[in-house]
């Protein structure tokens, strides 16, 4: 049973990433500096899943990358590129939506009446 | 950091490239940035006084089986692209239809038939449903096989090898295309200087090896064909280049996709086409070699055929929509 809740954790945070990670990269960050911040707000992501994930965003052209030699060993920057930066707000509003009615949904159920009408 | 610290490290690397695939920069790139993230998780726990062998195996530990981490960087390739999945079971549905017509006409007749190398044998029992379902379901399966190994293949083919736009290729927008018509002209003339060396048909003589002469083959009519095809091809992209005009296009299309099919379905239907240098009267043994050659290019023609003949309906139907 524990599997699979954690299995369908997984599922979830994988979508909820991708949101997360777009908002943060807002400002430039790297890789494993974003795996930090991430697990520091509770959603915990392994390497193998965020870092495939960003390649996939950047070939979307949501995000844009660079390598940075100048420090104590290269590192991988990450931040939004402009279609990113008008894709974000559009995301943000559609997860409210889902956030508030999947809130709903749980608090309170299904609306009054509808049960019945769908069952007839 | 000692050696054996670096060592583990670098075999993990190693294990996660192996299973990562995608072109050489991609994988370097994704190396680089896990390899620099180990390392920074390791700074951290050596900074918290770790000895470095222990923080450098929690750290491999934590990232997890190489071969899981590196296949998730693996592009993901599906085996037929979503977008050409709707053309992999027409045209799957429509070789099928063919082939199995002419079980079907065999089973009426009552006896065999040959169409190139493939011999189509009647159903022993028709009466027998059974019977009957199995060889639908081989035949089915046989052409989907056949089908999605020319869809798997294109696809990968073609990043490698840069084709130029083909003459199966439905033009909708009518655009200069002088390049095609260089292409099909080229190809005209290859087919024609090396047809010697492409459709050589060698015979042991008893007193050595010798080459049959072109002329007299049944490939002659095939090669006139192909010719033709490749003839009106030519034509058609020069036409469109001229004329640049919608309706026209399609039409022009149209023939050649037509002209294609009999080309395609004539060659397959057509006894021992292709004769491969040194087959079967040559080497003793290679009999079953030049026949399965033999099946393949028949299998690929008659799915030419169909892939023409469906991008013909297509066609056929736009300049309708046009003209009415």
């Amino acid at each position: 049973m524990s599997s699979l809740i954690d299995k369908m954790g997984a599922e979830l945070r994988r979508g909820l990433v991708q949101i997360a990670a777009l908002s943060l990269l807002r400002e430039r960050l790297y890789g494993y500096q974003l795996v930090k911040i991430l697990a520091a707000c509770g959603l915990e992501t392994e390497e193998g899943t965020l870092y495939p994930l960003l390649r996939r965003l950047e070939s979307q052209g949501l995000l844009q990358s660079e390598w940075d030699t100048g420090g104590s060993r290269p590192r991988k920057y990450y931040v939004l590129s402009d279609e990113g930066r008008d894709v974000l707000p559009q995301l943000e509003g559609l997860w409210h939506e889902i956030s508030s009615a999947v809130v709903t949904i749980l608090d309170k159920g299904a609306p009054a009446g509808l049960l019945e009408a769908s069952t007839e | 950091m000692n050696k054996p610290a670096q060592d583990a490290v670098r075999d993990w690397l190693d294990a996660a490239a192996t299973a990562m695939g995608g072109g050489a920069e991609r994988r370097r790139d994704a190396l680089l940035e896990l390899e620099t993230t180990i390392y920074d998780r390791v700074d951290e726990r050596t900074r918290g006084g770790q000895v470095p062998e222990e923080a450098v195996r929690d750290v491999l530990e934590i990232l997890g089986d190489p071969a899981q981490v590196g296949s998730s960087f693996a592009p993901v390739r599906p085996l037929i692209a979503p977008h050409q999945t709707r053309g992999f079971i027409l045209h799957t549905v429509m070789v099928f239809a063919v082939h199995f017509l002419l079980v079907i006409g065999a089973t009426v007749a009552d006896r065999g038939l040959a169409v190139g190398p493939l011999r189509i044998h009647p159903i022993a029992d028709p009466t027998n449903f059974l019977s009957l379902l199995a060889r639908a379901a081989g035949t089915l399966v046989f052409h989907a096989g056949a089908v999605m190994s020319v869809y798997a293949l294109l696809p990968r083919l073609s990043r490698i090898v840069r084709f130029p736009r083909s003459a199966l290729a439905a033009r909708t927008d009518p655009r200069p295309s002088v390049e095609s018509a260089i292409f099909f002209g080229l190809l005209l003339v290859a087919l024609n200087v090396f047809r010697d060396d492409l459709f050589a048909l060698y015979v042991d003589t008893g007193h050595g090896v010798s080459q049959l002469p072109f002329a007299g083959h049944g490939i002659v009519d095939n090669l006139l064909l192909l010719n033709l095809w490749l003839g009106v091809a030519l034509g058609k992209e020069l036409l469109v280049a001229r004329l640049g005009e919608r309706r026209w296009t399609l039409a022009a299309d149209l023939l050649t996709q037509g002209l294609g099919v009999f080309a395609l379905l004539r060659i397959a239907a057509t006894e021992r086409m292709v004769e491969l240098a040194g087959a079967e009267e040559v080497l003793k043994g290679a009999d079953s070699i030049g026949a399965l050659l033999n099946s393949v290019f028949v299998v690929l023609a008659m799915v030419g055929a169909a892939m023409l003949a469906a991008r013909g309906v297509r066609l056929a139907f736009r300049l309708y929509l046009l003209r009415s």
